[in-house]
């Protein structure tokens, strides 16, 4: 702990000791300069897969003006052979004839990693379901790590998630969602931490996709008490209707943003950090030499291994959080109010 | 000046969140120790009202992200 604390703080040393000169030099890099380490390009989405050090080109699917068939390309290069395309740095493509690009559909990596992780959720059900069946009336436990680590994450799901925050006649629908959404998205989040994987989640588009899913699944199973709520408060005077309203509406649509954006940017946040502190080490060496780069390092990639473990839990606990809250707002969307008419009849 | 704006922003949202989360963990804390039998219950609600806090500092926090990459 002392120790820790020692390095702590020779690290805080070494952040004021740095040369004025040189952090002035650092900001004003983007006036055409390379940057040391490019955070941002390692966290974006890309038009290529790294798998072991090769970037494996994925297919270009772009809409352009005047056409609703799309044009399909096997990687950038071929779009740039085929002639109609552009390559501008950063695998961007920009159109040669006067047709501009409306839409771009490519398959990125994020997308590659999302399927991914969908694929495994579906085998991972199908696979524990037949052997839940082929098991079923048997007295004794199931065997192997597999069985046992699902079942346990479905009963959780079920139990502790679905059951206790979604109403007792209608949660059954919602725990095969519920238990996808958790499994896929903890994948996603662990994917990143493997080398070369990238995080699907640490991107906008494919949080926002997932919270869309569970605001139409929340809107799709409203009880009339749920609309009620939302468009004619029941027991208020007329006039706070009027505030009211606005607020419910508004609260419809920011349960499931806040939803896309705290998984967003947890993950995000996440990867910048890892990438930040690894980082050090380069703009050390950048800076005073080879030597100083190596010392960092010693200090830089145990903190970075903490820093793992951190990211490991946290991928699990946000898809906690991610299921938790949209069996909340489903529960809170299904609950039928039978208590309204006893408070009127106080009233 | 966006990276100066970025920088105190983040801040302040980390203060506040800061103090939103430790009151959460101080009364979870607190109710855990006079009722042991409750903890469950206790460790999930305390979960769920620090990720809705979390959601709030987080968007704080993307804004600032946009302002010093975007800006």
């Amino acid at each position: 702990m002392a120790q820790a604390s020692r390095g702590f703080i020779f690290l805080l040393f070494l952040f004021f000791s740095f040369n004025p000169a040189a952090v002035s030099a650092e900001v004003q890099d983007d006036s055409g300069e390379e940057p040391v380490i490019d955070v941002m390009g390692k966290v974006q989405d890309h038009n290529y897969l790294t798998v072991a050090g090769f970037d494996i080109p994925l297919p270009r699917i772009i809409f352009v003006e005047g056409s609703l068939v799309p044009k399909v390309y096997s990687s950038t290069s071929a779009a740039v052979s085929s002639g109609d395309f552009n390559e501008l740095p950063g695998y961007v493509l920009e159109s040669s004839t006067e047709n501009a690009i409306v839409l771009d559909m490519s398959v990125t990596s994020h997308l590659v990693y999302f399927w991914f992780a969908i694929l495994l959720t579906v085998w991972i059900s199908i696979a524990m379901a037949k052997k839940y069946k082929k098991g079923a009336g048997r007295e004794t436990e199931p065997k192997g790590w597999f069985q046992n680590l699902f079942e346990l994450t479905f009963l959780f799901i079920r139990d502790d998630i679905a059951k206790t925050n979604i109403p007792e006649k209608k949660y059954r629908k919602f725990v095969p969602y519920l238990f996808a959404v958790f499994v896929s998205i903890t994948f996603m989040n662990l994917f990143g931490l493997l080398p070369w994987g990238v995080t699907a989640t640490a991107d906008i588009t494919v949080t926002a996709i997932l919270a869309a899913f569970t605001f139409i699944l929340t809107q799709w199973n409203g009880s009339k008490d749920h609309w009620e709520h939302v468009f004619w408060f029941p027991n208020v005077p007329p006039l706070m209707r009027v505030i009211l309203t606005p607020i419910e509406i508004l609260g419809l649509f920011t349960k499931p943003l806040a939803l896309a954006i705290r998984l967003f940017a947890n993950m995000l946040s996440g990867k910048i950090m890892i990438i930040c502190i690894l980082g050090l080490i380069f703009i050390f060496s950048e800076f005073f030499g080879a030597a100083f780069g190596i010392g960092t390092s010693f200090l830089v990639v145990p903190l970075t291994v903490a820093l793992y473990v951190l990211k490991a839990f946290v991928g699990i606990l946000q898809a906690y959080i991610f299921t938790l809250l949209s069996a909340v707002f489903i529960g809170m969307a299904a609950e039928e109010h039978d208590h309204i008419e006893g408070i009127e009849a106080h009233a | 000046m966006g990276l100066l704006a970025a920088g105190i922003g983040a801040g302040i949202a980390a203060i506040g969140a800061g103090i939103g989360i430790g009151m959460i963990g101080k009364s979870a804390v607190e109710s855990i120790a006079r009722q042991p039998e409750a903890s469950g219950d206790i460790r999930g609600a305390m979960i769920l009202t620090a990720a809705l806090i979390e959601g709030v500092a987080l968007i704080a926090a993307i804004v600032c992200i946009l302002l010093v990459f975007f800006s």
